[in-house]
């Protein structure tokens, strides 16, 4: 609780307690790194556990996520922020953590999100991609499948497998099986 | 005159259709005698040794590879049927695609197969290989693997038990036994086929344009 007054005070934002072990936060996207720093500097968040993205296509959002640990008194906070889907741009948190450079790389090639100042190469987990960012919401995953890879025409008729191996060879169906016949 | 001496070096063109029924076009290069019963001889010979010493490139492409240590190792014994793990591909007989297979992967896949030494076997592991299986729509992974490179065997299941992979395997010994395995000339003579299929999802093409197979 010291610590969520503690953050009202210093940066007016509005959090709350999940349970024992987690803390969730909400913050614009300007004040993102400078809670982030305050957290490790001061309350001893040294760890970052986690940076996830969440793609809220009806409001036209996408939420990103930043997980941290204190292993001290073993608790976590969850630092929500929002940013424009249309225009998605993200301040840069390598300097703060290392590890957030890969994150990073990947929410820029599966989400499209930009972080100015990120030195890193642009090309990450896909090879010579250049259909629209795969993880976005509006990319149709099974439209794309089907106009690039070739397919192999599946079964026509809606038969019982089990069935038809009974017909062919003459065994019997056993009994805790025959709740699942279709006839 | 003429008619004659162009008669003796030249086969006609019954005698042609005569030797393509009797041998199989495939894998038939190794042991070629011009005697047609020495030949099938030295055939039956040379396949019976292939059969019982199958080389498999220790490559995993999926999670299949899981199923392989198990295989391999005391419970199931795979080595008892002479197959057994190489370390690189000119050493490998067979290459086995255990299980899903993604467009930045197949890449490596067709590398690795065009570096493999004649006679080649590939036995395509899980329903991923054969209809895409649980990545049905995925962005980023094949569906039909026998279109970007020859496949003997396939094996069904998800994942397939260490039994079924090893019945793939005798099936595929069945298969060199009676001279019907072994798809590399398939594959250079069929090469401008594949090589439209693979460069229609390898967007950044960087193949040498020929090998010295």
């Amino acid at each position: 609780m010291d610590l969520i007054n503690n953050l009202k005070e210093v940066f007016e934002i509005e959090g709350k307690i999940k349970n024992d072990f987690q803390i969730e936060v909400e913050a614009k996207k300007e004040l993102v790194s400078s809670i982030l720093l305050y957290l490790k500097n001061q309350h001893g968040f040294i760890h970052l556990n986690h940076m996830s993205c969440v793609d809220w296509i009806e409001d036209e959002i996408f939420e990103l996520v930043y997980i941290v640990w204190n292993p001290n008194i073993r608790k976590t906070v969850m630092l929500h922020t929002k940013i424009d889907r249309n225009n998605p741009e993200m301040e840069n948190i390598d300097t703060i953590w290392d590890q957030a450079n890969t994150y990073e790389r990947e929410f820029r090639e599966m989400f499209g999100i930009e972080f100015p100042g990120l030195v890193a190469e642009r090309e990450f987990i896909l090879e010579g991609w250049t259909e629209m960012p795969p993880m976005r919401r509006d990319f149709d995953t099974k439209k794309y499948a089907e106009e690039t890879f070739a397919t192999r025409p599946g079964r026509e008729n809606a038969e019982d497998v089990r069935e038809t191996i009974v017909k062919r060879t003459g065994e019997e169906i056993p009994d805790f099986a025959k709740k699942y016949s279709r006839d | 005159m003429s008619n004659k001496i162009n008669t003796i070096g030249i086969p006609t063109e019954e005698e042609i259709k005569k030797a393509q029924i009797d041998f199989s076009p495939r894998c038939t290069s190794a042991g070629r005698v011009n005697d047609k019963e020495t030949q099938k001889m030295v055939e039956y010979i040379l396949n019976f040794a292939r059969k019982h010493s199958l080389f498999v490139l220790a490559y995993g492409t999926g999670c299949g590879a899981i199923e392989i240590p198990a295989t391999m190792t005391s419970r199931y014994d795979a080595e008892r049927f002479g197959i057994r793990g190489a370390a690189t591909p000119r050493q490998a007989d067979v290459l086995l695609i255990t299980g899903y297979l993604s467009t930045k992967t197949l890449k490596r896949v067709i590398r690795v197969y065009e570096q493999m030494q004649d006679p080649k076997y590939v036995i395509a592991f899980g329903s991923c290989t054969i209809n895409g299986g649980m990545y049905f729509d995925s962005y980023n992974t094949i569906k039909a693997l026998d279109r970007y490179i020859p496949v003997d065997v396939y094996i069904a299941g998800c994942m397939p038990r260490p039994e079924s992979v090893i019945k793939g395997f005798i099936k595929l010994q069945e298969l060199i036994k009676d001279g019907n395995a072994g798809n590399g000339e398939c594959y250079r003579d069929n090469l401008d086929w594949y090589r439209t299929n693979q460069q229609k999802i390898i967007k950044n093409w960087d193949f040498p344009d020929k090998y010295n197979w």
